[in-house]
């Protein structure tokens, strides 16, 4: 990202000495952001405004890792469709180190079973959080073991006690797990913790001021590991706040807040709390610890969360294989689509209101629709049979009649010629065919 | 992209008589006229009509006939800052001073002046030696008006920078540098400041039969080069036309059949 001149400007010392070779501050600063000139030739610049010019082309939202593969961070725009959201939300399940042990290993096997596959798609809840609720350190360490020798999943360590804290995380450092949390009274302690275990830190404050304060003192510290907590709040609230923290880092490139950002829910009623939590899933929380470890709570959380994260300018696609519309028989029509999904699914609106059961096959075409598909040579006949046998439809039906689009019409000799089946052209819109279905026979 | 109303001005002679007999009728008439054409602002200028002494009072009469029958923001566009002041007073919308140019005196005068009335400002890419050809002594110029809204506190987006078009019968080499120009101001400051022409000076003493046909042009060019407004003729239905063709063509306009329609009724 270029520097602008004014931003250049603001960092030079204004003595317009002309000692760079170049008139005034101001020129000289149109010839750095023009690339024509090196910073270095001004023998009056300071440090700290070097190292400002230099962190101002750093990526705005600082990449945080940790756990098993957890990805924090990195975004760079307030809307999806500006381009995309990159990073999916971290979802953490939190366990409390109050509970028996009987009930840890419950919650943790409740925990490791969220994995859900749903429309060709696999979601699996990323992390989970050990909170220090029972004011024992030893108790948090022995909780924080058991529930690392219990789940593959990022870890999450939560203690506002730095003995405590760095108990727990000395015999797991290489599980790499985040720790929390750093507030104002702490931060040097837990800050440490973390440079030593070479784990990322959770710094908490209540408010953007009170937080931008700790994130300054942190960073004096020598650490640059980061992921921000504005505090526990009602929903309205965190959601300014947030809409804040993502802003002030993208359109301003405010340094301080250019980290990820963790929430913790803030409901007990878990239906509440997941209505909260997808509040913060699309406003820009890099991760949420959540309460609730229910399925039912769960998978529609995961599911709005993977589809915000989907990058929009890339065509969705149905998956490639033989749909079953209604109580299918070998007698069934066969119709022939493509893969994209506004194609695919206007189809089978219509199939389905023809109450004729009917099998589609979505080619894949790479989500391109039918015309697209065929000016880009992705819809020839060759590939309409190929997928046709790949999917087993010869053994599966009993007749040889194949319904084509009607756009398409023109592979019809061809495709009859190479799979010898009876080609039938349809109509050129798929609003056509509930009328066009009732001329099958 | 906006529309400043060019044709409230002193130069013309209905205007002119309508300032020396105090006949609020033609401005009004005006004013009304170009809202419909599509026009987003007005300018206001007394041009040579009205004698230096008078110009406060000529600029509070204006604003104040125009203001009648017309909810647009004003442009106060006039070298007597004393007439712009006056006329800012009075103004019910955040009006745009129209102009300065990159002078340190007048930059203080004019800057501060907006910050004190909350008003937006035209900056010119000039001194008192005149315009410069070259586009990078533009941007420099640019870059200075820039660095004093920046020290006055003016948001980018209330600076709008002229680069100066010349008429291209007579100028012709400057056409190109203005677009030049335009490209680089844009990337001066974030949020950029935004940028604006005298759109009708660069068929200047044409023949009027292409007049319309350098207007509708450069302001495509200019546009996508990085042009957020031009001081033009509101009621050139064919260049509103073109304006409102390249927000689609640019995407800062959501595409319809009717978006020809949709632009002037904003």
């Amino acid at each position: 990202m270029a520097l602008t001149g004014l931003e250049i400007y603001k960092q030079l010392p204004k003595k317009n000495c002309g000692e760079c070779g170049v008139p005034t501050c101001l020129a000289f600063a149109m010839a750095l952001a023009a690339g024509k000139a090196a910073l270095d030739t001004c023998p009056y610049v300071t440090d700290a405004a070097r190292e400002n010019l230099e962190s101002a082309s750093a990526p705005p939202i600082k990449a945080i890792k940790f756990g098993n593969g957890s990805v924090m961070g990195d975004e760079t725009v307030m809307y999806r469709h500006d381009k995309t959201f990159y990073h999916e939300t971290t979802i953490i399940i939190q366990v409390s180190d109050a509970l028996t042990d009987d009930e840890v290993s419950a919650k943790l096997a409740e925990i490791n079973g969220l994995e859900f596959d749903r429309v060709g798609l696999h979601y699996s809840v990323e992390g989970v959080a050990v909170v220090n609720e029972s004011g024992d350190a030893a108790r948090f360490a022995k909780v924080a073991a058991a529930v690392a020798a219990g789940t593959e999943k990022s870890l999450l360590l939560i203690s506002n006690n730095p003995e405590a804290l760095k108990a727990a995380v000395a015999p797991l450092a290489a599980r790499k797990p985040l720790i929390g949390e750093a507030n104002a009274d702490n931060y040097e302690a837990v800050v440490n913790i973390g440079k030593e275990n070479s784990v990322p830190v959770i710094l908490k404050a209540d408010g953007l001021d009170a937080l931008s304060d700790l994130v300054e003192k942190a960073v004096a510290l020598g650490y640059k590991e980061f992921v921000l907590d504005p505090g526990t709040k009602g929903t309205a609230q965190q959601l300014a706040d947030l809409t804040q923290l993502r802003r002030l880092s993208i359109k301003k490139k405010f340094r301080t807040f250019g980290y990820p950002v963790i929430v913790f829910t803030n409901h007990e009623n878990p239906l509440d709390e997941i209505m909260e939590a997808s509040v913060y899933v699309c406003k820009y929380a890099s991760a949420i610890v959540l309460k609730t470890s229910a399925k039912a709570h769960l998978l529609p959380l995961m599911a709005l969360k993977q589809n915000l994260y989907t990058d929009p300018q890339k065509p969705i696609q149905v998956e490639e294989k033989l749909y079953a519309i209604g109580e299918v028989t070998e007698d069934s029509p066969l119709y022939i689509t493509t893969n994209f999904s506004l194609t695919y699914y206007s189809v089978e609106g219509e199939v389905e209101s023809t109450k004729i059961p009917s099998y589609i096959i979505p080619v894949n075409t790479e989500g391109t629709s039918v015309l697209t598909a065929y000016a880009a040579g992705k819809y020839e006949p060759e590939l309409i049979w190929e997928t046709m046998q790949k999917l087993g439809v010869p053994d599966i039906l009993k007749h040889k009649n194949v319904i084509i689009p009607g756009y398409v019409a023109v592979v019809t000799a061809k495709l009859k010629e190479i799979s010898g089946w009876n080609v039938i052209v349809g109509p050129r819109e798929s609003s056509g065919i509930v009328a066009f279905a009732k001329t099958l026979k | 992209m906006l529309i400043f109303g060019e044709r409230i001005n002193g130069m013309y002679t209905d205007i002119g008589d309508a300032l020396k007999a105090k006949d609020p009728k033609p401005l009004q008439f005006w004013a009304t006229k170009q809202e419909e054409g599509g026009a987003h602002y007005l300018d206001l200028n007394s041009g040579p009509a009205i004698p230096k002494e008078e110009r406060a009072e000529a600029y509070q009469w204006m604003v104040n006939v125009v203001q009648e029958v017309s909810e647009l923001p004003l442009l106060l566009d006039s070298t007597n800052y004393d007439a712009i002041e006056a006329g800012l007073k009075l103004c019910k919308r955040q009006a745009i001073i129209n102009s300065v140019d990159a002078t340190p005196e007048k930059m203080e005068r004019v800057f501060k002046m907006a910050a004190d009335y909350n008003a937006g400002v035209v900056g010119l890419t000039m001194d008192k030696k005149g315009i410069p050809l070259d586009n990078d002594l533009r941007v420099a110029f640019a870059m200075e008006l820039v660095a004093a809204a920046d020290e006055y506190g003016l948001p980018m987006e209330d600076l709008y920078i002229d680069p100066l078009i010349l008429p291209v019968n007579v100028a012709q080499e400057h056409a190109l540098q203005v677009l030049e120009a335009l490209r680089k101001i844009k990337q001066l400051a974030d949020p950029a400041p935004r940028t604006v022409l005298g759109l009708t000076n660069v068929s200047q003493k044409s023949p009027t039969s292409i007049c319309n046909l350098l207007n509708r042009t450069y302001l495509a060019m200019a546009i996508g080069a990085g042009l957020d407004a031009a001081i033009m003729n509101a009621n050139d239905d064919d260049l509103v036309d073109v304006a409102a063709t390249t927000q689609i063509l640019l995407g800062r306009s959501i595409y319809a059949d009717s978006y020809l329609k949709v632009f002037r009724a904003r």
